[in-house]
């Protein structure tokens, strides 16, 4: 009788665990989609309420850290999982989801609908389309995004500050136009007994932040990640990318203390707290500098990439197109086209827009209203003419991790030398390249 | 029923959980260690014989995530044993609060290593923290980053881990303190031996065998770390804190999916686990006699 | 090599009272004051950094990353508000709209200072609640199991029964990083992944090892002349073990529980690894509370109180029962 009691107990317990995991399986009634965790989040999940009042689906975004978004939907990939509906996902990811299998295939849905003409033709091409030219679509582009400044125009327009600056360098203090000024009003600023640094870049290296920082220079200094046939040996270590790496580091040693492990959260909080003079970071967060938050708000103003020693000027793209898991129900599928139909309407993405969603619909884009709606509109508008990106192949993940150590290990941790660092990383990355038939 | 079939009836249970959870992934990943095979990928396992221990033996990265391991198990291992070993002998004679003292000083091993880790990188962070300022840095521009430099991002985790470990070494130590015969000591007092003497010939040998099992336990957790090191620094900067436990990690998930060579891996540190644990377990019984 | 440490012989009960010559007079008293004080001190600074968490989530966010940190402040519930909420920027006219309005709901008033509102809630709430479920899951399922088979252990000749203990204990000394691989595949298979009943299996197993050692330890000290004589007195076996042993067991059965509870409640890299959205626990979402505009430091803690006060005060209950649990009852007495 006791081992009955026993094993009733188990069972129930078992019974309880067992349609508690099941709850909630096939009824569409909800969508979840699966970002990162900043402000454009937010305002999707504005847009997904809604949804829910326009049509009762309740639409729910989950936020994960940038840090960890990769690899929580990596491992949900290769789980085969079916926890979200849709991912906003990073335009890097475009070709590995696609290659492994685990988008879904929307280029009937996109052209068939119209949709795919409503976007601008580079987001299209950057977020949604794999292989490069292949007309096949495999996300919405959702949030347009890349690198751009913030600065403080107190500081850079006080009159004592461009005597003091002038007199040291020999020019007007400005917005810098080449990377050697950011360089010089960087150091100008460097004023630590005072409490004032230079800059703040981007140095974490969970993911992809300090390689995005960097690559700001690196492609306007003339370097590239590879030479157009995927070997990267004297091309990531070539004399333009040392130059470059060297400027990134030096730009690091103007920078507030404890900006060793920062991305835009800590870009935004050294400038609001006073700390820094300028900061680079995604467009997409300067909504915050220009609220009431930021006590420098009406002094605070936007430049766009400086120009290299060519003349040549770059920002790393940011940004994600929506896509669709691979691994849900086909219901669900059709639940998730449903969605992004809706979204994609003008009149939605011009609600988007105005919440502060980075839209890329051309229509909405080219209004009037959009480029007063923000003061830092205008300088995105001019730096998504020259936006460019890591590696986008199904590997992207693998090289990353050499670029993200490397750079960290020689900027922040302040080992070996520019040339040795990148002499690693060109090894690493052709190690990865060969290995994966890139290369012969 | 018998006393036979109950024997079966209440262990087996038992048995065929722990094969199912741990005995079966332990045969179906030493398998994937001889091949090449990524979960993220359909493709089936390739069999490539021992090239993925070869490519670990012969990385001197991996070595060097050894040598990170192995310096941080010892160093914090040795830190806890001597703070705990203190406590105890503080705390050994009861007085007025020793007891509820006792309690307070092991609330930290009992909480989430990976909530506290997070929570100490505020403590740490070089601006809002109150590490540098309990220090006594009050100027940020030359106070020290903990968790940003080389050459401090490993002691700031060692620090982490005594703060929350040394109550552990200190219980077993009361335990073993309070287990020595009265009859020792008074027999010393009688020989009028000094303090120093009653230590090294009374306290210090009554005591060795848990002190062994405390530093047994912890060294097998210093190999084993991972929420500390993960909340903490993720390895970084650069890979000044990746032990074997997170290159293991980001090899097997981050990015990478390099699921062969992360079973292989798997495999090195749990042979150097049982080895480093045998060679203590032999010292433990010379301790006993 | 646990086998070995199991035997070693019980040792005499805490003498509280001292009997030793060198005891006696004043100067061993004033060495036990400064010790005291000693101690005391130890102690605050052990407890700096959980009371400086407490703080913290209570903070607003200027005085949370403030440069001096402050010591004093005006609490707010910004903290724990901002945990179980999504929010949103508002803009300065928003922002004023929002002030005037009289039909604000507490949670909403809270946030207003942030210049905040409302849009829905955070997973928090639910990763608390498959915690509870998770964790609670499957330590009864492990005490379940593990009392029956100490039993067992304990009482009778188990053919193997050293190596089947020590193989029980070594499932210990696993990393959990090494076997996550393996599992991660399996319950990919299986359709676990991500659901609690896989978690809850999972945590089972490992809770299972120390669990058997510990009650082992309990079981073993209960006279076994108490079950012979219900036997002679025509009780079955179960019955033996069901009126005389789990009674006598209570207290074994309870700190087995709680130490269970606690690994399962802290357990990090697994819930990591093998969860997402579904069954995803509290402890790996922890360190991902970052907050969009500047880190939030105020909720990182309030996240952090609302998870280990539990632990703490679990700890002061089970003070006595501390030693065994930590050291899988492999040692008596503490």
């Amino acid at each position: 009788m006791f081992k009955k009691s026993i094993f009733l107990t188990a069972a129930l317990v078992l019974v309880a665990v067992l349609s508690f995991g099941m709850v909630g399986a096939q009824d569409i009634s909800e969508l979840t989609i699966w970002w990162a965790q900043w402000s454009p989040a937010d305002f999707l999940q504005q847009v997904g309420n809604d949804y829910e009042e326009a049509t009762g689906i309740k639409v729910t975004v989950v936020q994960t850290p940038w840090g960890d978004f990769y690899n929580r939907v990596g491992t949900e990939w290769a789980a085969q999982g079916s926890s979200f509906d849709m991912v906003v996902g990073d335009s890097q990811w475009v070709g590995q989801a696609v290659t492994q299998g685990h988008y879904v295939d929307m280029t009937e849905f996109m052209t068939s609908t119209g949709i795919a003409e409503t976007v601008t033709p580079a987001t299209l091409a950057y977020y949604g389309e794999y292989p490069a030219g292949s007309g096949s679509y495999y996300a919405y582009p959702t949030e347009g995004d890349a690198n751009g400044w913030a600065y403080r125009k107190d500081l850079f327009e006080d009159p004592a500050n461009m005597e003091a600056f002038e007199a040291a360098y020999g020019y007007a203090l400005d917005v810098p136009q080449t990377w050697e000024q950011l360089r010089d009003i960087a150091e100008f600023f460097y004023r630590p007994d005072d409490g004032l640094y230079g800059i703040g870049v981007y140095t974490q290296d969970d993911y992809d932040a300090i390689t995005m920082g960097f690559q700001n220079i690196f492609f306007s200094y003339g370097a590239d990640w590879q030479d157009g046939t995927f070997n990267t040996l004297g091309v990531v270590n070539s004399p333009e990318a040392v130059a470059a790496l060297e400027l990134y580091k030096e730009l690091y040693s103007f920078a507030p203390p404890g900006t060793n492990d920062a991305f835009f959260q800590e870009m935004n909080d050294v400038y609001l707290n006073g700390q820094a003079a300028m900061i680079m970071n995604y467009f997409a967060f300067f909504p915050v500098l220009a609220s009431d938050q930021n006590p420098y708000a009406e002094s605070t103003g936007y430049f766009s990439m400086p120009a290299g020693p060519g003349g040549e000027r770059y920002a790393a793209l940011g940004g994600q197109g929506i896509s669709i898991n691979n691994y849900i129900a086909d219901d669900r599928k059709d639940a998730s086209f449903a969605f992004i139909e809706w979204f994609a309407q003008e009149d939605i993405q011009r609600r988007w827009a105005e919440l502060g969603g980075y839209t890329c619909n051309i229509a909405v884009l080219e209004s009037a209203e959009f480029l007063e709606i923000a003061p830092y509109n205008a300088a995105f508008a001019e730096t998504m003419t020259f936006v460019k990106d890591f590696f986008n192949i199904p590997e992207f993940g693998r090289l990353l991790e050499p670029a993200q150590r490397n750079l960290a290990t020689y900027v922040v941790a302040g080992e070996g030398d520019a040339q040795t660092a990148l002499d690693q990383m060109a090894e690493e990355m052709d190690a990865i390249l060969v290995e994966a038939g890139y290369v012969q | 029923m018998s006393d036979t079939r109950i024997v079966q009836i209440f262990i087996l249970p038992t048995v065929i959980l722990l094969i199912c959870m741990n005995i079966f992934p332990l045969i179906y990943s030493l398998f994937l260690s001889f091949t090449r095979f990524s979960v993220i990928s359909d493709a089936p396992p390739e069999w490539v014989g021992l090239a993925n221990y070869q490519a670990i033996l012969t990385d001197p990265r991996f070595w060097n995530n050894f040598a990170i391991t192995g310096r941080y198990a010892l160093v914090s291992v040795a830190l806890q044993t001597i703070i705990g070993f203190g406590l105890a002998m503080l705390l050994r004679t009861k007085f007025k609060g020793s007891g509820i003292l006792t309690t307070l000083i092991l609330v930290p091993m009992m909480l989430s290593p990976i909530v506290v880790a997070v929570f100490w990188k505020l403590i740490f962070n070089p601006s809002a923290g109150i590490f540098n300022y309990l220090l006594g840095f009050t100027n940020i521009n030359t106070s020290p980053e903990w968790l940003g430099q080389t050459d401090l991002a490993l002691w700031a985790v060692v620090i982490v881990d005594v703060w929350m470990w040394s109550p552990f070494v200190m219980l077993l130590a009361l335990a073993g303190l309070s287990a020595i015969p009265d009859y020792l000591y008074e027999a010393a007092a009688i020989d009028r031996a000094s303090a120093w003497f009653q230590f090294r010939r009374i306290t210090l040998p009554q005591v060795m065998p848990l002190l062994l099992i405390a530093v047994l336990f912890r060294t097998i957790e210093a190999f084993k770390q991972f929420d500390l090191v993960m909340g903490l620094t993720g390895g970084g900067p650069g890979d000044a804190t990746e032990t074997v436990s997170i290159r293991l990690y980001k090899l097997a998930f981050q990015g990478q999916y390099d699921t062969g060579m992360s079973s292989a891996l798997a495999y090195v540190i749990l042979v150097i686990i049982i080895a480093v644990s045998n060679l203590y377990i032999r010292q433990l019984n010379k301790a006993r006699g | 090599m646990a086998a070995q440490v199991a035997q070693t012989p019980p040792v005499s009960t805490p003498v509280t009272i001292s009997t030793r010559v060198d005891q006696v007079g004043m100067r061993p008293l004033i060495a036990s004051w400064v010790r005291g004080i000693i101690a005391v001190l130890i102690a605050i600074v052990m407890l700096i950094p959980v009371i400086w968490m407490g703080m913290t989530a209570f903070k607003p966010l200027p005085d949370a990353v403030s440069v001096p940190p402050t010591v004093f402040f005006t609490p707010t519930l910004e903290g724990f508000v901002s945990l179980f909420t999504q929010r949103r920027q508002l803009s300065a006219e928003e922002w004023e709209a929002m002030k005037q309005r009289t039909d604000l709901s507490w949670a909403e008033q809270v946030m207003l200072p942030r210049q905040q509102t409302i849009i829905g809630e955070s997973q928090f709430g639910r990763q608390l609640l498959n915690s509870v479920i998770i964790a609670g899951s499957s330590t009864i399922l492990s005490v379940i199991f593990a009392v029956l088979s100490a039993y067992a252990f304990s009482r009778f000749r188990v053919p193997g029964k050293d190596d089947l203990l020590f193989f029980i204990l070594s499932q210990r000394m696993l990393p959990a990083v090494v076997v996550t691989v393996p599992i991660f595949l399996m319950y990919r298979q299986l359709g676990l992944y991500d659901t609690p009943l896989g978690m809850i299996l999972l945590y089972t197993s490992f809770n299972l090892s120390f669990a058997v050692w510990l009650l082992m330890g309990f079981i073993d000290e209960i006279p076994r002349e108490y079950e012979d004589a219900a036997l002679v007195d025509g009780y079955t076996r179960l019955q033996a073990f069901r009126k005389i042993v789990l009674p006598q067991a209570v207290t074994g059965i309870a700190a087995t529980t709680v130490f269970s509870f606690i690994f399962s409640w802290n357990e990090y890299a697994f819930a990591l690894l093998l969860t997402s959205d579904n069954a995803r626990t509290a402890p790996p979402s922890i360190p991902l509370i970052l907050g969009t505009g500047g880190i939030e430091w105020s909720t990182i803690a309030a996240g952090s109180m609302a998870f280990l006060i539990p632990v703490v005060i679990v700890t002061f209950a089970l003070r006595r029962h501390l030693l065994r649990g930590v050291t899988f009852g492999a040692i008596r007495k503490g």
